[in-house]
């Protein structure tokens, strides 16, 4: 059977035999044990000790709480991932055996942060290098060996951008010359408006 | 050494100045090959070397049409008319070119800038994830070594980059 919070493919083995685990605690504990793991999922900090209390009353063992930890991380963001609606996600849990109160906890929790899970993952998503910091100075030239009378500006740019391989920052410092650099502002602008109007 | 140029007529000549400016620009000096006759190898050389150390000093210093007549020394007068027109004809260029070199002295110069709008669909961690993204590429010349930055922006970051360079241009503008 193939299921949309997996991407209209099967659910993974693991995932099924875990769904058994979740269901031995409360629709309740279930609930509030998804609001810490949805809580590790937006890298807020996840409070280990709840989690242990919440489960305690089921006779958890470590390996339990670990494997219903993972579990609710796989179903919370691969539905996030795959864009699935709270009862989609519901009806898909309840064919996979858990239990209705269980899913409507978990479901509830899920259209909660639907939106918050849904821009992490994007901000997460891949990049090949990013800006981070934008350092500019504008610089007068008055006089050169070159050119007696220069009396012209000139642009210092310092970039700091993240390189892709390493994922370390790198600067460059680099000199635009007034016109080169009133031309690349305006292609920038130009290109800003392409990126406006796609959306 | 600039008196070789009478070897060559007048108006021969004053291609051959358009053509050494030219490369003091930026473009193709001359090439020999096209002069093989009047000028052998070391005075072709010695003679587009002197010219463009002329150019540069009479337009860097500002000379006026006097003292440029003294930096030709005894070149005769038809041929110094000539020249004196060519400077006359290319002196904004040149400088421009003499602006362009004093932005390179110990600093990273900016050559050329490449940018290309992306469409981001999909990822491991999103399905859709309709992303625009701007990939600019920068290619600076550091010591006469060509180096390519490479930046990968989004929206907002787009947005910061260019809010710094307008804060940038307002000064700019304000100094022409």
């Amino acid at each position: 059977m193939r299921f949309r919070f997996c991407g209209d493919l099967d659910c993974p083995d693991w995932v099924l035999a875990e769904i058994s685990t979740l269901a031995r605690i409360s629709s309740v504990k279930m609930k509030l044990l998804c609001v810490q793991v949805i809580k590790d999922l937006l890298d807020e900090d996840i409070d280990y000790e709840k989690v242990s209390k919440l489960t305690s009353d089921a006779k958890f063992e470590s390996g339990d709480i670990k494997a219903s930890v993972a579990v609710l991380s796989f179903i919370l963001s691969s539905a996030a991932k795959h864009d699935v609606d709270g009862e989609s996600l519901s009806s898909e849990l309840q064919q996979l055996g858990l239990p209705k109160e269980h899913t409507t906890g978990l479901c509830k929790s899920y259209e909660d942060k639907h939106a918050a899970l849904q821009q992490k993952l994007k901000e997460s998503s891949l990049r090949l290098g990013r800006l981070e910091v934008v350092n500019w100075r504008v610089d007068y030239t008055l006089s050169s060996s070159e050119l007696k009378e220069v009396n012209e500006p000139v642009v210092q740019l310092r970039l700091q951008s993240q390189n892709p391989e390493s994922g370390s920052s790198e600067t460059s410092v680099v000199t635009v010359g007034a016109e080169k650099f009133r031309v690349l502002l305006t292609e920038l602008k130009q290109a800003q408006a392409m990126m406006n109007a796609l959306q | 050494m600039i008196k070789l140029l009478e070897k060559i007529t007048p108006t021969e000549s004053l291609k051959f100045l358009h053509r050494v400016v030219d490369g003091l620009c930026g473009r193709s000096y001359p090439r020999r090959i096209e002069y093989g006759e009047a000028w052998s190898l070391t005075e072709f050389g010695e003679l587009t070397n002197s010219l463009s150390k002329f150019f540069t000093v009479a337009v860097g210093r500002k000379c006026s049409d006097q003292e440029v007549q003294e930096l030709l020394g005894d070149l005769d007068s038809a041929h110094a008319a000539v020249v004196l027109q060519c400077v006359h004809a290319r002196q904004e260029e040149i400088r421009l070119s003499l602006v362009d070199r004093t932005n390179g002295i110990s600093s990273t110069q900016l050559q050329d800038f490449n940018w290309q709008i992306k469409l981001a669909l999909s990822s491991d961690k999103l399905s859709s994830l309709n992303t625009p993204l701007l990939n600019l590429s920068l290619d600076m010349k550091e010591n006469g070594l060509q180096r390519a930055v490479n930046i990968e922006m989004n929206k907002e970051e787009l947005q910061t980059l260019i809010s710094a360079l307008e804060a940038a241009n307002k000064v700019v503008l304000q100094l022409k």
